[in-house]
């Protein structure tokens, strides 16, 4: 028997439509690297994404977009204007082939293609439409808009994301989002964990289902301690610089290296730090008095001190090495730790090579093969998800996808005539 | 077991599916959160020992009152919990491991974070589990991955953050130092990936009648989730840097986070269109400087981001946050309060209003609220308090009924068992 079977075809044969904007794009590309077949319904303009940045062209291009490419791996593009009038004969053959539709943009523009959704699930019962919206179908602030910031914002991740406040208390830099397309990664990742499951919920056998996806609720619950800590103690964590936002000042976890880069370098303030620490330098034959009864006789008369001289010398131990160097020697005795490294520096190290973290895919436009990120798990022996393509160009799949749904030659050169491809 | 609540009208899209829950701290366990949720009944196994103790059952905030010392209070544990069964199983004797290995027999899922080895020290590892049970799904949650040449360093989310990159990437630019993120959201992510991975691997074996192991690595879901940051730097051969809260990828500004009048109070504004600029401009009363020539585009804006900033923060300064967001809202424009908790958990109407919150009983704490699943369904019955309809478990809570009803043991034997230390 066979159990190293990887995930890569676990949904072979499942075939996703996928409509909306950039804030469900990032769903089909998970289920694509699960080996479905994600039809990308994007308009003859092409989906927002292709026109966000970066581009690997100086300028702005539809087919340039490496937005596009990272959230669009994978699938095919038809270029259907899913609200046109003469699209809903198309739709309603596609969906008679899928098994999924996701949707996703502002709840009033959703809603409105659901009611054809739906009409569609009563001939396809077994189809599963999947909505990803700022805050669902309803509730007061549905139709709020909103982007990646302000979700962040709204869902409580930058109120524990940022910058110690000033000796007075007083925040002096503001909150951070902490990165792109967060809010959407959380959105999409729970969309998908729904989608999967209503997948698995029609083996029972079940029928079709309706998901109505929240941002905001999916960015709130992405939050740790912060809601408990409010909920039972009813008191609020406050952010700190490149740490865990908490109750009151912890001692700092980044350190500058001898590179003039940094690691994040964490304690537990326990003896077996100490004691590790310790050791590290001694071999790095930096003097230390962390071994002496004096800095012991410290400890117990003003923690607070001993903590702080502590803190100080793994400074001076930090700024001796480089990044990696610290990075390695600390994990090679069991510390925590590591560089704070620049995302691109992991394509060549040889352990996420190993694992298989990053896969070659060719872009269409360069002429070349780049390296993306495709995988946070391997089987044991190979990467446990991969693509089969990187991303469409614009239209790339349209004849394809519509013959493959019946459609003659004259058929599709109609809607081209009347603007629906 | 029978401890499924009755419930006719819409079925758990997991029934019949048992989890083993080995999971510590909130990465393992968010995962078996997401398929308890689902219905899975997912039973976590703990042991009074470092190994084996989820330390997530001391920390703070705790419920209050009740002993110092109870395990059964932290509300961080709750809400990363619920839904689940517990049992207590003492791993480090051979009594124990047998009695593991005759659950595994009846499970369908494993999911297990401890650190790299663990499982092997106990003569665990998947050869042999599934020579035990081979429609096994083993998902193994570690910090590097279980391969490769990171196999054995240690990691929390932290750890995983800053190597993955994530941490770099957050902040306000050079010479400020990263921000990071202000919690392990890898705990959280790497929960939904192991979901994911699981929710798939189960449906390959209702197809297959195939288990299969799952080397999950919390490093690499950070590297998953860096967005476009490896793509630009293979194309400008540039490192990757910072940009705050400024939107790199499109020409939209105003973009940021804004004081507004009182202690840490701040706006989200995303300016996205010329129409939502002009429709700003209006709302704050058209003053001379946002009528400056440079502000007239998005390109001008962009280009003068720094004082557009600073002018802006003139303005805000002095708002009431949530008024101001009503007030842009209706015009049109992207803004949001940076909501802290409290603000969450006291005065948002949408989180209310969709039943976010969603009250459980535990066992020792009383009733006290979850954070549900984001999204709605209309066929599937998913809910977060799962099959037992309660919070977190309690050390040991279901021994007697898990040990009768899944592996057959009599009263008599459970309690030479307890008595004996091994559950």
């Amino acid at each position: 028997m066979n159990t190293e079977a990887a995930l890569s075809s676990a949904l072979e044969g499942t075939v996703i439509i996928e409509s909306g904007d950039e804030r469900g794009e990032f769903a089909g590309v998970l289920l694509a690297s699960l080996g479905a077949e994600v039809i990308k319904l994007e308009g003859r303009r092409g989906s927002n994404s292709r026109r966000l940045g970066p581009f690997a062209s100086p300028q702005a291009d539809a087919e340039q977009s490496l937005c596009f490419h990272r959230y669009n791996l994978g699938k095919k593009s038809v270029s259907l204007e899913v609200d046109h009038p003469a699209a809903r004969g198309v739709l309603e053959r596609l969906a008679q082939r899928a098994d999924v539709i996701i949707d996703s943009g502002e709840a009033t523009d959703v809603e409105r293609r659901l009611t054809l959704y739906r009409a569609m699930q009563a001939a396809n019962p077994r189809l599963i439409v999947c909505t990803i919206t700022p805050f669902g179908l309803d509730g007061p602030y549905r139709d709020l808009k909103m982007t990646d910031l302000t979700h962040l914002a709204m869902g409580g991740v930058m109120a524990s994301c940022g910058y110690d406040p000033r000796p007075d208390g007083v925040y002096d830099t503001p909150p951070i989002a902490p990165g792109m397309w967060q809010a959407y990664h959380i959105a999409c990742e729970n969309a998908v964990i729904a989608i999967i499951t209503a997948l698995n919920f029609r083996e029972l056998p079940g029928e079709g289902e309706c998901i109505d996806v929240s941002i905001h609720e999916a960015v709130s619950l992405c939050t740790e301690v912060a809601l408990p800590t409010y909920i039972y103690n009813t008191k609020v964590v406050q952010r700190q610089t490149g740490r865990h936002a908490g109750l009151g000042s912890t001692p700092p976890w980044l350190r500058r290296t001898k590179d003039g880069r940094y690691v994040k370098a964490f304690l537990f303030w326990s003896g077996r730090d100490v004691r590790i620490i310790s050791e590290i330098l001694n071999e790095a034959g930096i003097a230390h008095d962390l071994a002496s009864d004096a800095y012991r006789a410290l400890a117990k008369s003003s923690p607070a001190e001993a903590q702080a001289h502590f803190s100080a010398t793994i400074d001076t131990l930090v700024a001796s090495m480089t990044a990696e160097e610290v990075f390695h020697r600390a994990q090679a005795k069991g510390l925590l730790w590591a560089s704070v490294r620049y995302p691109e520096e992991n394509m060549d190290d040889p352990h996420f090579q190993a694992r298989g973290t990053f896969q070659p895919l060719p872009h269409p436009v360069l002429s070349r093969e780049l390296a993306y990120p495709v995988s946070a798990a391997t089987n044991g022996k190979r990467r446990l998800t991969a693509f089969h393509r990187g991303a469409p160009q614009l239209g790339e799949h349209t004849q394809e996808v519509l013959s493959q749904v019946g459609l003659s030659g004259a058929e599709i050169s109609a809607l081209a005539v009347a603007g629906a491809i | 077991m029978t401890m499924a609540k009755a419930t006719p009208a819409r079925r758990r899209p997991l029934e019949g599916v048992r989890v083993i829950d080995l999971t510590r701290i909130v990465a393992g366990p968010n995962a078996t959160r997401m398929l308890a949720t689902m219905g899975a009944e997912v039973i976590r196994v703990e042991w009074h020992d470092d190994r084996a103790l989820d330390l997530l059952r001391g920390v703070h905030p705790r419920a209050p009152g009740g002993a110092a010392d109870s395990l059964n209070r932290s509300g961080l544990f709750n809400n990363i919990n619920p839904g689940k069964f517990g049992i207590t199983l003492n791993m480090n004797v051979p009594q124990g491991r047998d009695l593991f290995k005759r659950l595994i027999v009846q499970a369908t899922v494993l999911c297990e974070n401890y650190s790299p080895g663990q499982m092997e020290r106990w003569e665990l590892g998947y050869d042999t589990l599934r020579e035990i049970n081979p429609g096994l799904i083993y998902l193994q949650i570690t910090g590097m991955g279980k391969s490769g040449t990171y196999n054995n360093y240690l990691s929390v989310g932290p750890t995983a953050q800053a190597l993955s990159g994530l941490t770099h990437m957050s902040g306000l630019p050079d010479p400020m130092p990263p921000a990071g993120w202000g919690y392990s959201y890898l705990d959280h992510s790497t929960g939904y990936y192991g979901a994911m991975y699981v929710l798939a691997a189960l449906l390959q074996r209702r197809r297959t009648g195939r288990g299969c192991y799952i080397d999950l690595s919390q490093t690499e879901v950070g590297v998953l989730t860096s967005g476009t940051a490896t793509l630009e730097a293979q194309v400008t051969g540039q490192p990757t840097v910072r940009h705050g809260n400024r939107m790199q990828a499109a020409a939209w500004a105003p973009h940021g986070a804004y004081p507004c009048r009182g202690t840490d109070a701040w706006i989200t504004i995303a300016v996205q269109t010329d129409a939502q600029w002009e429709a700003l401009v209006e709302e704050i009363g058209a003053p001379d400087w946002a009528r400056d020539a440079r502000f007239k585009n998005a390109s001008g804006r962009k280009a003068h981001e720094d004082d557009l900033d600073r002018l802006l923060t003139t303005y805000t300064a002095s708002e009431d946050r949530y008024e101001l967001m009503d007030r842009l809202q209706k015009r049109g424009i992207p803004a949001g309060v940076m909501q802290k908790a409290d603000d969450r958990y006291t005065r948002d109407p949408q989180l209310q209003e969709r039943g976010y919150f969603v009250p459980l009983p535990q066992s020792e704490i009383g009733t006290w609220p979850v954070e549900g699943f984001p999204a709605k369904f209309q066929n599937m019955l998913v809910d977060v308090g799962g099959l037992p309809g309660r919070g977190a478990p309690c050390m040991g809570e279901d021994n007697d009924s898990v040990y009768r009803d899944l592996l057959g043991l009599t009263p008599e034997e459970i309690a030479s068992l307890r008595e004996d230390w091994i559950i």
